[in-house]
């Protein structure tokens, strides 16, 4: 009797085996991402579609065997803009073990930083600020810095502007996200670029800019450059718009030109404004769904594939999640392709060797995304738009700011 | 009082002095001991991931918070809607200085005990000035003092360079008789020392309100004209909470700085000075042990909530933010629905399983 038992409790355990065996064979191994970002509260509007991005191209490459049978498991914590929740979903990521983590805001990047180099923990933000990757070797910044993107804007105004120098007005977040590319600008005007700030303003929740606006007007303003996020940008335009202080083209005289960076920018600045965006020019290293081309339809196709919204599909920050999970996904399908084994310090070998023959071109940036030992910053390339009836449009090629360099010696 | 000390169940008071002990019975004692021995022992058996232990540091720092704010509002009955701002002050004390001296200075790494008192004196300091106010002003009015103080702390962070404009001012690891103490040690570091800390301050607010002060902020929160009239200075018993509110606030700020290993503008903003005041409120104003009820209890739920509004963040149109909301929304009903049925808060809870448990069974 003894033995019967014993025969069958080996048969049911070889049954098993035998149904576990053939998965485990055919599974790959499984790569652990964190991302931890603002799907509610402050700046949600931006973290929503970026997680969405960061989700669906990670189900792609699992879906589409992109990485053969192994697969990304990257779990999205929402943080609501809160540095304390950051640190807690990063603690929690890496008693998971993660090999490459994706963060969010300004505020908890550069309180992590610390950690991000202990742990030896190849990170990508989605803050482009220039303090990011300052004393830090393992922060990336996907897209050049919002002082490049400012000097961007500043040099693209010096080449358009006609007559004696032209007189710019700062309007930023109250914050070091905010005033990050004020240093930076104040530097390149040291070296040379011929512009004069009037007046740096550190907007709060203003819901009337018309004393700031007529103040400029009489300071003689004739362009403002924006750091800061689309809903103050859109009161501003509002209001210089009821004003009719708003350039009806580039540069025109004895009005004001409102100019941006990223986070300034996209569909959602559109749909605030409305017709008071007309000609703000806007900056980014990403694509835009407006301009039709190879990039635009990927990201459409992606977003349709798992049935994403229109808002979410045509958002510059869906691009911006789909853009750094192209490059933690190609950091490991390189590493992969070595036959090294994927752990974080193979994962951050991989990102600064991405440059020369080895920079990577995902479709939903205007320029290659280069790292080494020395540059931290994605992809250098910038691609001015402007809003022509109601949409982003391009305007001239993509370009590199001089004087990003020029400040740096 | 009872002959058998071990299990009177009774009020058998028969001096002010007896009236007046830690602990009334014996087996109080011991089930305190069992507690406290508990919260030393259980990390040698149990193995909390990284996460929650920093939860748990979170909650300890925020039961030293409270210590102060319970005096404050508990016991002296003055309303404060500028914790957050006391805390940062002994935050920022240590951050600073480590930007100053360099974050990896002696004095900041060595002499941390020090810096951690150094801070909680220099909050004292802050909340008798902001305390002076209250020699003249009561109830909205001195809410709308300590709220100044709450905004011109954050403005002076956000703006001036020596603060680095609110931007991570780091602070360096600290060293312990074993060396330095490294990052997977860290958070468990750190539990132990804000334990001691926890259970020190405790003892020290106990303590407190069986002196003649802490009898006399009671009495001027009861009827400071009934209290002035029997010999107290009421102004003096506020403007002395309000220094010992900020020295535990600054001793919890220089804690969290070393804990989170730096400090941002971020943590003490007036949502943290609700959130203290919601921890008050939840675990019971007046009572000591409402201090550790309500950072718990609060903690918990912002857990939980944030779980249901990451969930529903997933779920809902990008264009309809209603997750945003849900987490601000649970904190203003938990607050309401404790100050409507039960403001007396989880403290009362607590007290009614007590009784029951020293009635039971019949102990007569």
């Amino acid at each position: 009797m003894k033995s019967l038992k014993f025969t069958t409790c080996i048969m049911v355990a070889a049954a098993v085996l035998m149904m576990a065996l053939p998965v485990s064979a055919v599974a790959g191994n499984v790569y652990k991402l964190g991302l931890s970002l603002a799907i509610t509260g402050p700046t949600s509007d931006a973290g929503n579609p970026y997680a969405k991005g960061v989700e669906d191209y990670f189900r792609y490459v699992n879906d589409m065997k992109l990485l053969g049978d192994d697969t990304i498991e990257c779990t999205i914590r929402d943080d609501k803009y809160e540095t304390s929740i950051t640190k807690r979903n990063f603690e929690e990521y890496l008693d998971m073990g993660i090999v490459f983590y994706l963060n969010y805001s300004t505020g908890s990047t550069l309180a992590l930083k610390r950690d991000f180099d202990e742990v030896k923990m190849p990170t990508m933000p989605a803050s482009f600020h220039a303090g990011n990757i300052e004393g830090s070797d393992y922060i990336f910044l996907p897209i050049a810095s919002y002082s490049a993107q400012a000097i961007g804007l500043a040099e693209y105004l010096v080449r358009k502007h006609e007559g004696k120098t032209p007189k710019v007005a700062m309007f930023i977040h109250p914050s070091a996200f905010g005033r990050g590319p004020v240093e930076d600008i104040e530097k390149s005007i040291k070296a040379g670029l011929d512009i004069e700030i009037v007046e740096v303003v550190e907007h709060g929740q203003d819901l009337d800019n018309t004393a700031m606006l007529q103040r400029w007007k009489s300071k003689n303003v004739q362009y403002v450059i924006s750091q800061t996020v689309q809903s103050p940008v859109a009161g501003m335009l509002k209001d210089a718009s009821r004003l009719g202080l708003v350039a009806g083209k580039f540069g025109e005289k004895d009005k004001i030109t409102f100019l941006g960076a990223h986070y300034t920018g996209g569909n959602d600045l559109i749909a605030l404004a409305g017709d008071a965006a007309e000609n703000f020019y806007w900056t980014t290293s990403y694509i835009v769904t407006s301009e039709p081309g190879a990039g635009a339809d990927a990201q459409l196709a992606l977003a349709k594939r798992y049935g994403r919204d229109d808002k979410a599909a045509n958002s510059h920050n869906y691009a911006n999640g789909v853009m750094v999970a192209q490059v933690a996904a190609e950091a490991i399908r390189r590493a992969k392709a070595r036959g090294n084994e994927i752990n974080k310090e193979t994962l951050y070998q991989e990102m600064l060797e991405m440059n020369g023959m080895n920079a990577f071109y995902p479709v939903t940036t205007v320029g290659p995304v280069t790292y080494s030992k020395d540059d931290h910053q994605g992809v250098d390339t910038l691609q001015l738009y402007a809003v022509q009836d109601g949409e982003f449009r391009a305007v001239g090629k993509p370009f590199i700011p001089e004087y990003t360099e020029k400040i740096k010696k | 009082m009872s002959a058998n000390r071990w299990f009177a169940t009774g009020n058998y008071f028969t001096t002010y002095r007896e009236e007046q002990r830690i602990f009334s019975t014996h087996l109080d004692r011991l089930v305190f001991c069992l507690f406290l021995t508990a919260f030393f022992v259980w990390p040698f058996f149990i193995d909390l991931s990284t996460k929650y232990m920093l939860v748990l540091d979170n909650i300890l720092i925020a039961v030293i918070a409270v210590y102060g704010l319970n005096l404050v509002l508990g016991f002296g009955g003055l309303i404060s809607v500028g914790h957050a701002a006391f805390v940062g002050v002994g935050a920022y004390t240590v951050a600073s200085l480590a930007g100053v001296i360099g974050e990896q200075h002696m004095l900041i790494t060595h002499g941390w005990p020090l810096m951690i008192i150094g801070a909680g004196l220099m909050g004292a300091i802050f909340g008798l000035i902001v305390g002076l106010p209250a020699l003249r002003l009561r109830h909205l009015y001195l809410l709308m003092a300590t709220l100044s103080f709450q905004m011109i702390f954050e403005w002076t962070i956000g703006f001036l360079n020596f603060f680095n404009q609110g931007q991570f001012i780091y602070v360096g690891r600290v060293h312990w008789l074993t060396g330095e103490v490294g990052r997977n040690e860290h958070y468990l570091f750190w539990y132990y020392v804000l334990l001691v800390t926890v259970v020190i301050c405790g003892f020290g607010v106990r303590n407190l309100l069986r002196t003649r002060y802490g009898r006399s902020l009671v009495a001027v929160r009861d009827n400071d004209r009934a209290a002035d009239a029997m010999g107290m200075h009421p102004g003096l018993a506020k403007v002395f909470a309000f220094g010992l509110a900020g020295f535990f606030a600054g001793i919890a700020g220089a804690m969290q700085a070393y804990l989170d290993r730096g400090a941002g503008f971020e943590t003490f903003t007036l949502h943290e000075s609700i959130q203290y005041l919601a921890m008050t409120i939840v675990g019971g104003m007046g009572q000591l042990t409402g201090c550790f009820f309500g950072p718990a209890a609060i903690e918990i739920l912002d857990l939980q909530m944030e779980h249901l509004a990451e969930w529903a963040g997933h779920i809902l149109p990008s264009a309809l933010d209603l997750a945003t909301g849900l987490r601000p929304l649970s904190f203003g009903l938990v607050i309401v629905l404790f100050l409507m049925f039960e403001p007396r808060g989880i403290a009362n809870w607590w007290r009614i399983l007590r009784t029951y448990l020293k009635l039971w069974p019949f102990r007569y």
